[in-house]
This record gives structure tokens, C-alpha cells and sequence, in this order.
């Protein structure tokens, strides 16, 4: 298990206390030693057909939900070894990458975390090039870092409006016709006038997932944080337009302000409190595999539009996987992604019924459009959705989400300031022109002029 | 020491305010160890009040079947043995040097490590990563136990005690014809065991729950010692505990907890006679 | 055994009998520190001057690293979020330290009457937190003080107190974490103080109670006066403590709500996972030299009032 791909030195492998000299005669950094700037970092797809992969994936459901496909994978491949790792990815990788010691081959990583490691990953642009013209376009924009395409997309998220339609429906509240967000803060009024004391819309408190629900609003309106030069467009009239709906949740007092699934957000939505969960597909975990007295009652329909006609759906998240390049044998650990994201044997086995989820993995769709037919569902009736057909509701949705929304390299750096700025809004001490003129100053000054 | 202590018995007032310190320290210890064995529903839904008819051994069976702690004990174990033994004996021999001899450099190095006392463990985290990879020594037992292996704490201590050693004591074993290393071995040690088994309960408490470094110094599994082994089971509780069960997760983490606090509760208790003697024959006078 | 390797260099250097013993003197020290010289060299001063380097740099872990000069040093200098993690170290300070050492000397006081009933039980409890592993019982802290979980509030809610965001609001996050501190270090320093209390000669309080001194009076006039110097060391190595905090934010707040516990430390660490090697770097340069400035300023003050 143990790779040691270090260079030691000679001199240092006695170890021990021997070891000071020479460190010392080194004299201070060795800082750019271990990397020609002008090598290519284009990886090429491997002639042979053999040989051991590491992959990282995060620990919980999709771990093993992968670790079952593996199978499959070694169908095809049987001389490749997939040696399938549960790690916390976001406390190992950077630290990981640094020392170049015990690298996988091929890591799970957030979409929104990708640009952050660019120099140490393969750009994959040559081994997509078959595919990507069947790609959602938005889920090549958030991998596109200067040109290079540095992750393989894995899920596409798109944001739908989940309801509890027992609740409402007895409180004589009409989902069918919220067409615009305007519709949806009248049937939240609605709602609250039914049943005193509730707040019907969620409003997230997390300030990364608030962020995160942020670009999915921004990317129904085709923007994003940044442009893809880098540029900032935060203090512009579509997040504007953003912001005051969230405040104007907040001001009339329809919003449960709760922390996605924690468990004072549960508690909120089981005892009809919180009606109204506009979210990616993923909050389809919650009635499947969370919410005990509600659990049946909900379903999913597209998001309301910001303008009558207009995208009734924004990508919220996701997740890719990422080749870095001090890992041995990424080239193979292409094939193992290639199989699943694109092979027909491969996205059934990782999005159809299987063990971990008896009836389809229903928190995502594949964004790889051919796997993403409505005509050929992976997976179909969600019980707890109350037998809703989610993969149509979703695929129809995800064709709906607009392109052009990149994903600056910076993006988890900048909750510090947009996330929680847009808290300090929800609890009523920033405007949303505030915001968006503080956010903005902050990130051009201490991440974008920073990089 | 002279017998200096207080003359007058204490007040009534003096022993209801120490019995309600008491169990405001004692409280958060006895309530984890405590609430680890009731169902994990409870924990979170009554927090206060404790049934033994629902005793319950559900949270350990469920953290031994999630979390490698054992590994974790294994790799904490080698590291205390080696890393220990190293402070044992080093700090207090060059302690010695300090306290005992004149020579060239005393003074610079002596205030080189009074500095290092000064500087936050974190802000050596970086350059000390990039030397275990030029060494190859990252996710490495050598990795874990070198860097720190002689503490500036201890050697600030052991000088301390050692400088109230007599000097007549050594002069008389040099008489008797003991090389310095013998003065040191047969001489200075048996006299300051007191400070030493201080010394001794410190360094196994420091090493033990020593966190920052290990948790960046390794990155797999296998070299996880127990405290980072527990901290990544926290990550589920406090940051990414989207859709995780909240109370599961709390009775595991509790449960991990108790593990982990045990061993060093019973070992202080055996010993903390020795520790608390040590402590206050190191510490500085008024 | 090791003695021989010890001298041997000296004999062979002092073949004359006689220099020998004063030779091996004169040699032992070296000896003797060297193991730790050689550690201490490879594993502090080492890594201490590669960051002085890497603080005019902005190197990113990867790839050339380019020269800045003071760049990363006036940047954070001028910027607010690294005066506030400054600021958030500071507040802990004041609700930590104060509060400590009155306590401590309390309780030191009344644990160095040898007539107090269950001595023995009270040193060893006080300092049980002291011995626990911290990420264990940052565990239990969060936990406990859950805002709606949590046994805290529950236990507030008996006498009809609201429940408390102890941990998810600005205003409670540092108290609550000041407390973890509190709770956790209180014993040692109870343990240094006793130390201080026990040189005190018996004798001036026995002149103080023949002069008719109340123990209130006793307490502020002797007591605290002479434990002087033993206070100042408590002093001294709390305020090193606080300013380096870093394991109790990282494992109960991660730094927030709204960046409120970030301290020092912490802010520090938040660099580092950016990447932002070069400011971390520069960041480490100013927090040392702001805790010895710090920890010479108490030194000074307590040599000034001898």
C-alpha cells in the first residue's frame, strides 16, 4: 500500500538524527526545485490495460454506492486493481498534494474546490475530447480552469423546488401555479395565513451552502461570482435581484432559518413548519433517507423563474473527479472514470437500483447527457417522494440550466466573505446592496488581486 | 519545606464553594462517560437524566465497527514509547549540561529555546511538512516521533530542578573517581526522581493528546494516531454532518471520547501524586 | 557504558594522566547536548528560517516560487480580518486570564490549609480536565453546549432560561470557548500557585493574626504580593497559551460564527489551507514577534514593581 515515489536522497536515507546536515546544507527552501514550469500536464490516454489505481472517495452513501461499482469496472478491466479509499477529503488532499507523498490516483473532489488545485492536477481536455460535446455545458464551465479541463464531471444538480404537498394541500395552497419566485412568496403568504406560526421557505444558514444556494439562483439567471477572465459581477442587478428576495423571505417572516439537515432543520420540515425547500436534487436524500413523520409527503417540481418564461432551473453543486498528477497511475485511473461516467454498463451501475439505494441513485442525474435521457430513465418512482417519477422531473430540469457559469478557482475562499455576509443580511444587519459592495471589495482584495 | 500552611479550618462557605467547582470540572467528564452508555436516541433527547434500566453498550459496538480506533491506540502506543523515551532521557541529560557545566554557546542556544517556547506549534507546521518530504518521511512513524522528540519545556524544566541539585553532590562523585556521564547516571537521576516522574506524566499526557502535528503529518489511515482518529470522526458532528444521523453520531463520538479519556484518567490517578510533587518541585518560587 | 563513549575523546586527546578528568569536564557538556542540539536544529531552527524565506515569497505549494519582499507583510497588516483575528485572541484573553488568576489564587489558597477536608480529592479533581485529551473533550463541549440538544440548555430550560445559541452566535461563541479554556488549564495553574504558596514562610501570618489582620486582609496584603513572581509566570505562560490558541477553534467553532473565533492561530491556519503559503508564512513572523513582545512586556512589569 505504502508508495514512497520520493526521491531520497543518498545521504538522508539513514535517517535519524544524520539527517541534520544535510538538510542544513541545503540551506533554506528548496522551493522550485521539483517542477519545470513548461513540462505538459495534458494526460494522455494509457495504452495498457493493467496495473493498481488509489480513489478517494468521501466516507457515506456515494462511497458506497462506488464501492459497488467497482465490480462492474473489473468486468471490463480485470487487471486493474481499484484499491478504494474513504477519506476526508477536504482535510487531506491540499496537505496530501504538497508533499507529493502517498498520492491516489483519482480523487472525488466538489466541483466548487476543483479550481483550487489546478497545478497539481492532469488537464483531462484530451481524454474528454470525444465526450465533451455531450457534457452539460455548465458542468464543463466549473472544471474549465485557463483553458484546461481539470475534472471529470461527475453529477449534474439541478435545483428544484421540493414541497410537502400533504401540508400544503390541506392548507389549499396550489403548487402548480407558482411559475415565478413572485408566485412562490404569495403561496408562502398563503400558507402562513393557513397555519399560524410557520415559516414556509427554507433559509439556509450555513454560510458555504448559502453561498452554494446563492449560484444556483445566479445560475437560473446565466451568472455566476465570476466571469470566466475572473472577473468579478457580483454588484449586478441579477444578484441584487437575488438578495431581495432572501431578505424580503426573511423581512415578512416566511423563512425557517435552519443549517441544511441539522437537526433543528429536520425537526422544521417533519412537523410542517417548512413547506417550501428550494434546493438541489440532493435534498431528495432528506425524505429518503432523514425525514420520519413527512417522509411520503414531499415532492419536487422545477424551480420557480425569475421572469415569467425563463430557466426554471440553476445548478447547485456537484462533484467531480480529479487526476493528480504525482499519482502513479492516473492514466488508469482515467479508465476507471471513463468507464463509469460514460460507459453505458458503468453510469446504470452507479445511477440504477442497487444495494446502497434499492431504487436508483435519485440524488443526482448523470451530466453526461446520453445517461441523462428522459426517454431511458436510470431510475424512476421514488417512494418517499410519494412514487414521483424524480428522473423526469430532474432531467427536464437539468436541460434547462443555463451555461456560461464558471467557477473561479477561489470560490470556498470566498464564504468568508459572501457567505457570511449573506448571513449577516438574513439576520438583518446588511442590505443586500451592502452585500454585494462589501463582498465585492473583500474578494478583489484578498482573494482575486491575491492569486 | 517548611510546614507553611494555613492555620485555621475552613469555613463552611470555602467547602461549598469548592464542592460546587468540583462539580463544575468533574461535570463534563462524568456526563460524556456516563451518556455513552445510554441509546443515542436518549442522549440528545434528555441529555440530563440517566436511566441504568436502558444501560447500553449500542454506541461502542457501533464506533468499534466505524472508527479504526484501534489502529489509533497502536500508533499512538508506538509513538509514546519511542518519542517518550527520547524526552526521558534527552531533555534532562542536556538539562544537565545547561545547569552543571560552562561552555561555549550556553547562553545562544539556551535562548534559542526559551524562543521556541514562544512560538506556536502551528507555525512550524509548513516548513516541517516540506522537510518530511525532502526526507521522505511523510505518513512515517519517523515523521511522528522526531520533530518535538526533545521538548523546550521539558529541557526549561529539567534545568530547574537540576539547578537545585548541590554542586558539592557532584564534586564528591568526581572525588570518588565517577566519570560525567556517571555523575549524571548515578547521581543527578536518583536525586531528582520526583521532578523526573513530573516530567515523565507530562511528556505521556503531551504525547498523547499531541493533535496538530500528527493530524497534518498523517495523511493515511494506517499512521492515524487516536487524537486525529477522533478528530475526524468530529468532522461529521460539527462540519460536514449533512444527512449524517445526529444522535448515532453523537453516541459514537461519545463513545470514542470515553476511549480515549480513559487510559490517561486511570494512568493520572495512579499517579498523580508523583505529578502534582513534580509540577511543584519544577515550577518557579514566589 | 555511554560514559565511555563519553570520554573517550579526551583520552585520547590528554595522554598526560591527570588531564584527563578536567579534559573530560571540560568535553562532557558537548556531549551531552548534542543529541538534542542536532533535533533541535533539524526540527525548529531549520523549518524557523525556511518560513523567514517563504514570508517574501508568494509560493503556493506547487511551481516557481517569485520573490514579493514585504508584500505579504504589508498586505496583512493593513488588512482588517487580520487585526480582528488579533482583536478575537485579545477578548479571549481578557475573559480567560483575569478570571483565571483569581480563581486560581482562591483556590489555592484554601487547597494550602492543611486542616481542609478532602484535600487530596480536590487537587486531583481540579486538574482531571488538565489530563483529558482535548479533542476529546472539545467533542463533549460541542455536544454539551448544542443549542438544542444540548445538556446546557436543557438544563437552563428547568429554571425556564430560553435556549442559548452558545455556539452559532458572535456574542456566545467566545465565552464559550473561553470557558473550554478555563475549564481545561484552571488546575494546572492552581497547582503552580500552590507551588508559590508553600515558599511563603508561616511566620508572617502569624504576626499578621497576633496584629489582628483579617484573612480578607491577609489575602490581599501578603498573599498576593508575595506569590508575586509565581503569578507572573502564570501570566506569562497563559497569555503564550492564549495567543497560540488553535485546537479549540479548529475542533469546536472552526473559526466562527462570522469568523468571531478566529484567533490568531487560527487565522494563521486559514492561509495555509488556501495555500497561501507565503502569507502564512509572514503571519507566523508577526505572531511570534507579538508574543514575546507580549511575554517581555509582563516580565518587565513584574520586575519594575520588585
Amino acid at each position: 500500500m505504502q508508495r514512497h515515489h520520493l526521491r531520497r536522497r543518498a545521504l538522508l536515507a539513514s535517517a535519524g538524527l544524520a539527517a541534520t546536515a544535510p538538510a542544513l546544507a541545503a540551506c533554506g527552501p528548496d522551493i522550485a526545485s521539483d517542477e519545470d514550469a513548461g513540462s505538459s500536464s495534458l494526460l494522455k490516454a494509457p495504452d495498457r490495460r493493467e496495473g493498481e489505481i488509489t480513489i478517494w472517495d468521501r466516507s457515506g452513501d456515494l462511497f458506497e454506492v462506488f464501492e459497488g461499482v467497482i465490480a462492474d469496472f473489473n468486468a471490463a478491466y480485470p487487471d486493474i486493481k481499484v484499491n478504494h479509499v474513504a477519506v476526508d477529503i477536504d482535510a487531506k488532499l491540499q496537505n496530501t498534494l504538497i508533499t507529493g507523498a502517498d498520492v491516489p490516483d483519482g480523487v472525488f473532489l466538489d466541483d466548487a474546490k476543483v479550481g483550487g488545485f489546478t497545478e497539481y492536477l492532469w488537464d483531462l481536455s484530451d481524454v474528454l475530447a470525444p465526450y465533451a460535446a455531450d457534457i452539460a455545458p455548465q458542468k464543463l464551465d466549473v472544471n474549465t480552469v485557463n483553458g484546461g479541463v481539470y475534472g471529470v464531471p461527475f453529477d449534474l444538480d439541478p435545483g428544484l423546488l421540493f414541497y410537502n404537498a400533504t401540508a400544503l394541500e390541506a392548507a389549499g395552497v396550489d403548487v402548480a401555479a407558482i411559475a415565478t419566485y413572485d408566485d412562490l412568496l404569495q403561496a408562502a403568504r398563503d400558507y402562513q395565513a393557513a397555519v399560524p406560526g410557520s415559516a414556509p421557505i427554507h433559509l439556509e444558514q450555513s454560510p458555504f451552502l448559502g453561498q452554494l444556494q446563492l449560484e444556483m439562483y445566479a445560475s437560473q439567471l446565466g451568472t455566476s461570482i465570476a466571469d470566466a477572465d475572473g472577473e468579478l459581477r457580483l454588484d449586478t442587478p441579477e444578484f441584487e435581484r437575488i438578495l431581495t428576495f432572501l431578505d424580503t423571505v426573511r423581512k415578512e417572516g416566511l423563512g425557517t432559518r435552519a443549517e441544511y439537515l441539522t437537526p433543528t432543520d429536520i425537526a422544521e420540515l417533519d412537523n410542517g413548519n417548512q413547506v417550501f425547500y428550494p434546493w438541489a436534487i440532493w435534498f431528495s436524500f432528506a425524505p429518503q433517507q432523514v425525514l420520519t413523520a413527512t417522509s411520503g409527503d414531499w415532492r419536487a417540481t422545477q424551480l420557480p423563474a425569475w421572469d415569467a418564461g425563463g430557466a426554471r432551473s440553476g445548478a447547485m453543486g456537484g462533484s467531480s473527479f480529479v487526476l493528480p498528477k504525482d499519482g502513479a497511475n492516473a492514466d488508469l485511473a482515467w479508465l476507471f472514470y471513463e468507464f463509469l461516467m460514460f460507459n453505458e454498463a458503468g453510469y446504470t451501475a452507479v445511477w440504477g437500483p442497487g444495494d446502497v439505494y434499492p431504487e436508483g441513485l435519485a440524488t443526482s442525474i448523470p451530466s453526461y447527457t446520453p445517461a441523462a435521457d428522459p426517454a431511458a430513465p436510470l431510475y424512476s418512482g421514488i417512494t418517499a417522494l410519494g412514487g414521483q417519477d424524480l428522473w423526469t422531473v430532474a432531467t427536464e430540469a437539468g436541460a434547462q440550466i443555463p451555461g456560461g457559469t464558471p467557477t473561479p478557482s477561489w470560490w470556498a475562499g470566498a464564504v468568508d466573505y459572501l457567505g457570511n455576509d449573506l448571513q449577516r443580511m438574513l439576520d438583518g444587519d446588511l442590505s443586500p446592496q451592502e452585500v454585494l459592495a462589501k463582498s465585492t471589495d473583500d474578494i478583489q482584495t484578498n482573494l482575486v488581486d491575491r492569486q | 519545606m517548611a510546614d507553611t500552611e494555613a492555620r485555621t479550618r475552613p469555613r463552611i462557605g470555602s467547602h461549598l464553594f469548592l464542592m460546587l467547582l468540583l462539580a463544575a470540572f468533574l461535570f463534563p467528564v462524568a456526563w460524556a462517560l456516563l451518556s455513552a452508555f445510554k441509546p443515542a436516541d436518549e442522549i440528545i433527547r434528555s441529555p440530563l437524566t440517566f436511566d441504568p434500566t436502558q444501560f447500553t453498550f449500542d454506541n461502542y459496538t457501533a464506533m468499534f465497527q466505524d472508527v479504526p480506533i484501534g489502529q489509533g491506540f497502536l500508533n499512538t502506543a508506538v509513538v509514546l514509547l519511542f518519542k517518550g523515551a527520547a524526552t526521558m532521557f534527552l531533555a534532562p541529560l542536556a538539562a544537565f549540561a545547561f545547569a552543571k557545566y560552562q561552555w561555549i554557546g550556553k547562553n545562544l542556544v539556551f535562548g534559542a529555546v526559551l524562543i521556541t517556547l514562544m512560538l506556536p506549534t502551528i507555525v512550524l507546521i509548513i516548513p516541517l511538512l516540506l522537510e518530511m518530504k525532502e526526507l521522505g518521511w511523510v505518513n512515517t512513524y519517523q515523521a511522528l516521533i522526531l520533530p518535538g522528540a526533545v521538548d523546550a519545556f521539558a529541557i526549561f524544566w529539567m534545568r530547574q530542578v537540576i539547578s537545585a541539585v548541590p554542586d558539592e553532590l557532584l564534586d564528591a562523585a568526581r572525588v570518588d573517581g565517577c566519570g560525567e556521564f556517571a555523575i549524571f547516571w548515578r547521581v543527578v537521576v536518583p536525586v531528582i526522581r520526583p521532578g523526573l516522574a513530573g516530567l515523565g506524566v507530562l511528556t505521556v499526557m503531551n504525547i498523547y493528546n499531541d493533535f496538530v502535528w500528527p493530524v497534518v503529518a498523517a495523511s493515511t489511515e494506517r499512521m492515524a494516531t487516536l487524537q486525529v482518529v477522533l478528530s475526524t470522526l468530529a468532522q461529521n458532528i460539527t462540519g460536514n454532518r449533512i444527512g449524517a444521523d445526529y444522535a448515532t453520531v453523537t453516541g459514537e463520538l461519545l463513545a470514542a471520547s470515553s476511549v480515549a479519556l480513559i487510559p490517561l484518567l486511570v494512568l493520572f490517578i495512579l499517579l498523580q501524586r508523583h505529578f502534582i510533587n513534580g509540577i511543584l518541585a519544577g515550577s518557579v518560587k514566589g | 557504558m555511554t560514559a565511555a563513549v563519553a570520554t573517550a575523546p579526551a583520552t585520547r586527546r590528554a595522554p598526560r594522566a591527570g588531564r584527563g578528568p578536567r579534559m573530560r569536564r571540560r568535553l562532557a557538556p558537548y556531549v551531552f547536548v548534542l543529541p538534542f542540539v542536532a533535533v533541535f536544529v533539524a526540527f525548529s531552527v531549520y523549518p524557523l528560517f525556511f518560513t523567514a524565506r517563504l514570508s517574501f515569497t508568494d509560493w503556493r505549494g506547487t511551481g516557481a516560487a517569485t520573490w514579493v519582499g514585504w508584500d505579504n507583510y504589508t498586505y496583512l497588516l493593513t488588512n482588517p480580518a487580520f487585526w480582528s483575528s488579533l482583536g478575537n485572541s485579545a477578548v479571549l484573553w481578557l475573559l480567560i486570564v483575569p478570571v483565571q488568576m483569581v480563581l486560581g489564587v482562591l483556590v489555592a489558597v484554601l487547597l494550602n490549609n492543611a486542616k481542609l477536608r478532602l484535600r487530596g480529592l480536590y487537587r486531583v479533581a481540579f486538574i482531571v480536565p488538565f489530563v483529558t485529551p482535548l479533542v476529546a473533550v472539545a467533542q463533549i463541549w460541542v455536544v454539551l453546549f448544542d443549542q438544542r440538544y444540548g445538556a446546557v440548555n436543557a438544563f437552563l430550560g428547568l429554571f425556564g432560561l430560553p435556549d442559548t445559541g452558545w455556539l452559532t452566535t458572535s456574542a456566545w461563541a467566545k465565552p464559550t470557548l473561553a470557558l473550554l479554556f478555563l475549564w481545561k488549564t484552571t488546575g494546572f495553574i492552581v497547582i503552580i500557585l500552590l507551588s508559590g504558596l508553600q515558599s511563603i514562610n508561616a511566620s508572617i501570618y502569624e504576626a499578621a493574626d497576633l496584629d489582628g489582620a483579617s484573612k480578607t486582609r491577609q489575602l490581599w496584603s501578603i498573599t498576593v504580593p508575595l506569590l508575586r513572581r509565581t503569578l507572573g509566570f502564570a501570566v506569562v505562560l497563559q497569555t503564550l497559551a492564549v495567543f497560540q490558541m488553535f485546537a479549540e477553534p479548529f475542533v469546536v467553532t472552526q473559526g466562527g460564527p462570522y469568523n468571531s473565533t478566529t484567533t490568531a492561530g487560527y487565522y494563521l491556519y486559514n492561509h495555509i489551507t488556501r495555500a497561501d503559503l507565503g502569507t502564512g508564512a509572514a503571519n507566523s513572523f508577526l505572531l511570534v514577534v507579538l508574543v514575546m513582545a507580549l511575554s517581555l512586556l509582563f516580565v518587565r512589569l513584574l520586575r519594575a514593581k520588585d
